[in-house]
C-alpha cells in the first residue's frame, strides 16, 4: 500500500514537473486552438509568408471573447492580415465581460515593464488612468497622417484626446441608450415607441393593463451598470445634456441640486414597472427577458441588437424594434468607443503603428463593426454597410449631427475609483429607494473621490 | 587533533541539519511575513493609480474607509457572517452527531458522513454556481420544484435586499455542516468520554440530561477548534458573495474582503485596498489568538 | 419505549431534511449537466434525460462558439499547479515539521507561533506585495508564480500537519537509526518519512484540495496561460447564464479532482481533514 502510494504519488509529481517544464511553451495552444478553429485562413498564410530570420510581430490584449465578440475580433485581425501578412499576431484574450479581468492581468504587466504591444481600452476615464501612468504613447503624428480628427465625430475624439493630444484610435462606437421594445406587442396595442419618460410611464401602464402577467421594463443588475443606464436616460431628459456632461464633471452641487433628486423621484416611479429578480439577472438575460415575450421593453446598448438576434432569433424591424431615448429635450446618444493605443516601450513599435493604421481604416471598421454591434467611428462609411435598420439610422445620425455624442457609464466620465461606488448608490436605490440616501452618498462621493478634478480633462462640446 | 576534528564534524554536521530541516521553512516564513509587512507599508502610503506610490501619507486612506457606509455594511455583514456561520453549523452539528451516537446503525452513520461531506471537496465557486440557480427566482430550482407542488412560489432568496445575506450563510452552513459533523464526533469518541457516558447511562440519566451533562463539557476542546475554523471562515468569505450576489442587490450583500477586491483592482486604490487587507488581518488574528495559544500549549507539553 | 419512538422518529426525519438538502443539489447537477436546452426549458428539473447528451461535457472540456470558456486547458493548469504545491509543501513541510517537532528551544516555540499564525492569514494581506513581485520577475507569466504563491500559504499547513504526526513517533525508532550511524537528515528520510506515509497521504490531499479549490489568488494573480479551473468557472458561469447544461457540466469538471479523492481515498481524506481540524 504505502509503496503505491509513493509510486503513484511520484509518478503524478514528474507527469507535473513535466507539464511544468513545457508549461509555458504547451498553454499558449489554448488560444491557438480557438484560432484554427475560426480563423484558419490567416494561420496558413503565416506560416507560408516567413523566410525572414526575425518575424515581425504583434501582440495584442483584448477581451473579446463572448459569442459575437470573438467573431469581431477574428474580423479585426483577418483586415490586418490582409495588409500586413507577414507580421504575426500573438493575441492575449483576456476573457471575462468588459474587460474587468483583463484590466487586472494588463496591469501586472504594466507594472512590470513588460507590456504588451497594444491593449483593448475603452476611452474616457480608464483612459486618463492610463495616460497619467505613462502607459501609452500620443499619437499626434499618426493622428495627422491619417487626418483621423476629421473622419470621426468631434465629440469622439475630444474623449480620447488628453491634455491635448490623442493617445488611441478608437474603432467604433457603442450606443448606450437605446430603448428597445417587441414591435409585435406594441402593434397589437397600438402604442408607439416613447422618445420621453412619461410616455415610457403611460406605454408601462398600458401594458400592465392589458398583459398583466409581463414585465414592463426589463432590467438585469447583477453587473450593476443596467441600473445606471436607465438612470442616465432620465437624467439626460430631466437636465438636458449640459447638465449631464457637468453632473458628471462633479461641477453640479448634489445635494441642492432639484434635477437630480426629479430624476431619482422618476426612476422611483418606474421602479413597479421592472422585473422584481434584476438582481439575479445580467445584461443579456434581460434582453432574453423581451425576446422571450416576458417582457416588453429594456434599455441597453447597441450590442443587444447581437443578443436578439443570435440569442432569442429576433429580428430588428421585424420581432423588435428600437429607439434612442430619451429623445427630448434634444435626441443625445450616449456613447463609449473600443479604441487601441501604442504601448510605451512597446516591443514592436513599427508593427503597432501598422496596426493602427489599419484600426482607423474602414477595411477593419466595417467587418468588426458590423459583428460586433457597434457603430463605425468613421463617419465617411456609408451606414448601408449595417445589415439592420437601427444601426444605419443611427449611423446616418451620427454622420449629420456628429456633435450630439456624449460619453456614457462605461467609457466613462466619472473617474475609476468613484465609477463602482455610483454604480453602488443606484444600485442600492433600486432596490431601496431612498431618494435623501441617494443623494448624500452622491454628493459625498463627488468630494470624496475628488470628481471634479478628477473629471477635468472631459471637454464636451 | 583527533578529537578537535570530530567536533569540527560534528558542527559541520549540525548546522547541515539545521540548513536542511529549518530553512526551506524559514524561507517562506520570511517571504509571508515579508508580504505582510509590506502590505501594512503600503497601506500607509498614497498608492492610487496603476503605478506604485511609496509616499508616506500616514493614516489617510484609513480615515477613508472608515468614513465609507460601504465599510459600515460591511462590518455589519461579516458580523452577521461571523455569528450565523459558525453558531447554528456547530449547533446542528452536535445535534447530529450525538444523534448518530444515539442511534447506531451503521449504514446510517456512513450514509450520513458521506451525504454531509461531500460539499467539502466542492470549492466555493461550485457551491455558488449550483445554488445560485436553486435560488432563481424565475427558473430556480427551489421555486421551480415548489411551483411545481402547486404552490405559487417566487421566493426573492438571494435578490430581496433584506434577506439576501442570510440566503448566502445558508451556503455557508451547508458547505460547512459535514465538516463540523465529523470533528464534533471524533471528540465525542474519545474514550474518556465514552465511558462517563456509559457510566451515566447505566445509572439512568436521561438523553438529554447526559449530553448537557456529560457530553458538552468534555467537548470543549473539539468544538474550541470547530469554532475557531469556522470563524476564521466565515471572515475570509469571498468566493460565494463573489459568484453569487457580487455584493449585490445594491451593496447589501458586501463583506470586507470583496470590498477589498473591488477597491484594488477595479477602484484602483491599492493604499486604501492595503488598508482593508489589514483590517481582514487584525480580526483574523484577534479571533485566532485562543486557538494558537491552545495549540502552542498541547505541542510543547 | 416511548422515549425510543421519538428518538426513531427525530433520526427519521433529521436524515430525510439532509437527504433532501444534500441529495437535490447533486443530483440536480448531474441531471442537467446531461440534458439539452429544450429539455431543461421544459422545466422538469426531476427527471432524468432522455437522451443523455454526453456531448455537453465535450463542448466544455474543448470550448464551442457559444462556450469559449474551454476547460481542458485550465484543467491542466489546475492540475500543473496543486500537485507542485502539494509535493513541495510536503517537502518542505515535512522536513520543518520535523525541526519544530523534535527542538524545544525558544526559537523553535516563537518559529511555532508564527506558523500558527500563517496558517490563518488571509490572502487579502498580502495580495498585493504579491501581484507587485510576480509582475516584477515575471513570474506573472508562468506557473511558478501561482504555486510560489500558494505555497507561501500552504506550506505552515504542511508544516504543522506533519509535524503534529511526528510527534507521536515514538523517538526509540530515531534513536535506533543513530545509534547505528546515520545522520539525522538519512534518519529522516529512511526511517521517519516511511513510517509517515499514511499522513503525508492525507495532508497531501488536503493540500491538494485546498489548492484546487481556492480562487480568490487565482483571480488576483491570473494571467490567460495560468487560469485555472475556478477561475474559469466563474467566468464560464457569468457568460453562459442560460445555459444551465453546460454550468453543471463545467461544474463537475471542476469538482472532479477533489471528488475523485473524497470518493476512492475517502479515509485518508477524512483522516486529513481531522488532521487539519484537530492538529494531534
Amino acid at each position: 500500500m504505502k509503496k503505491t502510494l509513493w509510486t503513484i504519488l511520484s509518478i503524478l509529481l514528474v507527469l507535473a514537473f513535466g507539464l511544468t517544464a513545457c508549461g509555458p511553451a504547451a498553454t499558449p495552444t489554448p488560444e491557438k486552438i480557438v484560432e484554427t478553429v475560426t480563423v484558419e485562413k490567416t494561420v496558413v498564410q503565416v506560416v507560408t509568408a516567413t523566410p525572414q530570420p526575425k518575424a515581425k510581430k504583434l501582440e495584442i490584449f483584448h477581451w473579446w471573447t463572448a459569442p459575437g465578440e470573438r467573431e469581431a475580433a477574428d474580423a479585426m485581425f483577418t483586415a490586418f492580415k490582409a495588409k500586413y501578412p507577414d507580421i504575426q499576431i500573438v493575441e492575449n484574450p483576456v476573457p471575462g465581460g468588459g474587460g474587468v479581468s483583463h484590466r487586472v492581468v494588463l496591469q501586472s504587466r504594466l507594472i512590470a515593464g513588460i507590456p504588451p504591444d497594444t491593449f483593448q481600452t475603452l476611452g474616457g476615464a480608464e483612459l486618463k488612468n492610463y495616460v497619467d501612468s505613462g502607459a501609452l504613447q500620443p499619437l499626434d503624428d499618426l493622428w495627422a497622417e491619417l487626418d483621423y480628427a476629421k473622419v470621426i465625430p468631434g465629440p469622439l475624439a475630444k474623449a480620447v484626446t488628453v491634455n491635448g493630444h490623442p493617445y488611441v484610435v478608437p474603432l467604433n462606437m457603442h450606443i448606450q441608450n437605446i430603448l428597445y421594445y417587441n414591435l409585435k406587442l406594441f402593434n397589437e396595442l397600438g402604442l408607439s415607441a416613447p422618445t420621453k419618460f412619461d410616455e415610457l410611464l403611460n406605454a408601462c401602464a398600458k401594458i400592465k393593463q392589458a398583459k398583466p402577467e409581463m414585465t414592463c421594463l426589463a432590467l438585469g443588475s447583477k453587473e450593476k451598470w443596467g441600473d445606471a443606464f436607465v438612470f442616465d436616460s432620465i437624467l439626460l431628459e430631466q437636465g438636458g445634456p449640459e447638465y449631464y456632461v457637468k453632473l458628471y464633471k462633479g461641477e453640479i452641487d448634489v445635494a441642492n441640486d432639484p434635477v437630480f433628486r426629479a430624476s431619482l423621484e422618476k426612476f422611483k416611479q418606474l421602479i413597479p414597472y421592472i422585473n422584481s429578480d434584476h438582481a439575479s439577472l445580467t445584461w443579456d438575460q434581460s434582453v432574453a427577458l423581451v425576446g422571450s415575450g416576458k417582457a416588453a421593453m429594456v434599455i441597453m446598448g447597441t450590442w443587444a441588437i447581437g443578443a436578439f438576434v443570435k440569442g432569442s432569433n429576433w429580428q430588428p424591424g421585424v420581432d423588435f424594434g428600437a429607439v434612442t431615448f430619451p429623445q427630448v429635450p434634444e435626441r443625445i446618444l450616449l456613447f463609449h468607443p473600443d479604441c487601441y493605443g501604442l504601448a510605451t516601450n512597446a516591443p514592436d513599435p513599427e508593427e503597432t503603428l501598422n496596426w493602427l493604421r489599419v484600426v482607423a481604416s474602414p477595411e477593419l471598421q466595417v467587418p468588426t463593426d458590423v459583428t460586433q454591434g457597434g457603430l463605425f467611428a468613421r463617419t465617411d462609411i456609408d451606414p448601408k454597410q449595417f445589415p439592420d435598420p437601427i444601426r444605419q439610422e443611427l449611423q446616418s445620425y451620427v454622420r449629420d449631427h456628429p456633435d450630439k455624442l456624449i460619453l456614457d457609464q462605461h467609457g466613462s466620465i466619472l473617474p475609476a475609483s468613484a465609477q463602482p461606488i455610483y454604480w453602488d448608490i443606484i444600485s442600492a436605490f433600486l432596490a431601496q429607494p431612498d431618494v435623501e440616501k441617494a443623494i448624500k452618498e452622491t454628493a459625498n462621493m463627488m468630494t470624496t473621490y475628488g470628481v471634479k478634478e478628477a473629471s477635468g480633462w472631459y471637454q464636451w462640446p | 587533533m583527533e578529537f578537535r576534528k570530530g567536533k569540527q564534524d560534528k558542527i559541520k554536521r549540525a548546522l547541515l541539519d539545521q540548513l536542511v530541516f529549518l530553512f526551506p521553512m524559514l524561507l517562506f516564513l520570511i517571504i509571508l511575513y515579508g508580504t505582510l509587512f509590506w502590505t501594512i507599508y503600503v497601506s500607509f502610503t498614497d498608492w492610487k493609480n496603476i503605478n506604485p506610490n511609496y509616499q508616506i501619507v500616514g493614516l489617510k486612506w484609513y480615515k477613508f474607509l472608515v468614513s465609507q457606509p460601504r465599510f459600515w455594511v460591511d462590518v455589519q455583514n461579516n458580523l452577521k457572517w461571523l455569528i450565523l456561520g459558525v453558531l447554528p453549523t456547530t449547533i446542528l452539528a452536535i445535534f447530529i452527531a450525538y444523534l448518530l451516537e444515539l442511534s447506531p446503525l451503521p449504514g446510517v452513520e456512513s450514509y450520513v458522513r458521506t451525504l454531509l461531506l461531500y460539499p467539502v471537496a466542492m470549492s466555493f465557486i461550485v457551491t455558488g454556481t449550483i445554488w445560485s440557480w436553486m435560488y432563481e427566482p424565475d427558473r430556480g430550482v427551489i421555486n421551480t420544484l415548489l411551483r411545481q407542488l402547486g404552490l405559487n412560489s417566487r421566493l426573492p432568496f438571494t435578490t430581496d435586499p433584506q434577506t439576501a445575506t442570510y440566503w448566502l450563510i445558508l451556503i455557508f452552513i451547508w458547505q460547512y455542516l459535514g465538516f463540523a459533523v465529523i470533528i464534533v464526533q471524533s471528540s465525542i469518541r474519545t474514550s474518556e468520554l465514552q465511558e462517563m457516558v456509559e457510566a451515566a447511562t447505566v445509572d439512568g440519566a436521561g438523553k438529554l440530561r447526559i449530553l448537557f451533562s456529560i457530553v458538552l463539557p468534555n467537548i470543549r476542546s473539539g468544538l474550541l477548534v470547530l469554532v475557531s475554523l469556522l470563524l476564521i471562515s466565515s471572515l475570509k468569505v469571498f468566493d460565494i458573495v463573489y459568484i453569487v450576489t457580487f455584493g449585490g442587490p445594491g451593496i447589501q450583500t458586501d463583506v470586507l474582503a470583496l470590498n477589498m477586491w473591488i477597491t484594488t483592482f477595479q477602484q484602483r486604490l491599492f493604499s486604501a485596498g492595503a488598508g482593508l487587507g489589514v483590517i481582514i488581518f487584525l480580526l483574523a488574528f484577534i479571533l485566532v489568538i485562543p486557538y494558537t495559544l491552545y495549540a502552542f500549549r498541547r505541542w510543547f507539553e | 419505549m416511548r422515549k425510543n419512538l421519538t428518538l426513531q422518529i427525530l433520526v427519521f426525519l433529521t436524515l430525510l431534511v439532509l437527504s433532501l438538502a444534500y441529495l437535490l443539489p447533486v443530483y440536480v447537477m448531474i441531471t442537467t449537466s446531461l440534458k439539452s436546452i429544450e429539455e431543461i426549458n421544459r422545466g422538469n428539473y426531476l427527471s432524468l434525460s432522455l437522451s443523455p447528451q454526453f456531448e455537453n461535457y465535450r463542448e466544455v472540456l474543448f470550448g464551442s462558439p457559444r462556450f469559449r470558456s474551454q476547460m481542458m486547458p485550465r484543467l491542466l493548469n489546475s492540475v500543473i499547479i496543486s500537485f507542485s504545491v502539494t509535493f513541495l509543501s510536503l517537502f518542505i513541510g515535512g522536513l520543518g515539521g520535523y525541526y519544530l517537532s523534535r527542538t524545544r528551544t525558544f526559537f523553535a516555540r516563537l518559529l511555532f507561533i508564527l506558523v500558527g499564525i500563517a496558517l490563518y492569514m488571509p490572502y487579502q494581506a498580502i495580495i498585493i506585495p504579491l501581484v507587485i513581485f510576480m509582475a516584477r520577475t515575471k513570474l506573472a507569466l508562468t506557473h511558478w508564480g501561482l504555486i510560489l504563491a500558494y505555497l507561501i500559504l500552504n506550506v505552515p499547513l504542511a508544516v504543522v500537519l506533519l509535524g503534529t504526526f511526528f510527534l507521536s513517533i515514538p523517538r526509540e525508532l530515531e534513536e535506533a537509526a543513530q545509534v547505528d550511524g546515520a545522520s539525522k537528515i538519512q534518519t529522516f528520510f529512511q526511517v521517519v518519512v516511511p513510517v509517515s506515509l499514511p499522513a503525508y497521504a492525507s495532508v497531501a490531499i488536503i493540500v491538494l484540495t485546498q489548492v484546487w479549490n481556492e480562487f480568490f489568488l487565482a483571480l488576483s494573480l491570473a494571467s490567460p496561460k495560468t487560469q485555472t479551473v475556478q477561475v474559469v468557472m466563474a467566468e464560464a458561469k457569468g457568460t453562459t447564464l442560460v445555459f444551465y447544461n453546460l454550468q453543471m457540466a463545467a461544474a463537475l469538471i471542476a469538482v472532479s479532482l477533489p471528488m475523485l479523492f473524497f470518493l476512492f481515498l475517502g479515509r485518508y481524506f477524512i483522516r486529513g481533514i481531522l488532521a487539519g481540524a484537530l492538529k494531534g
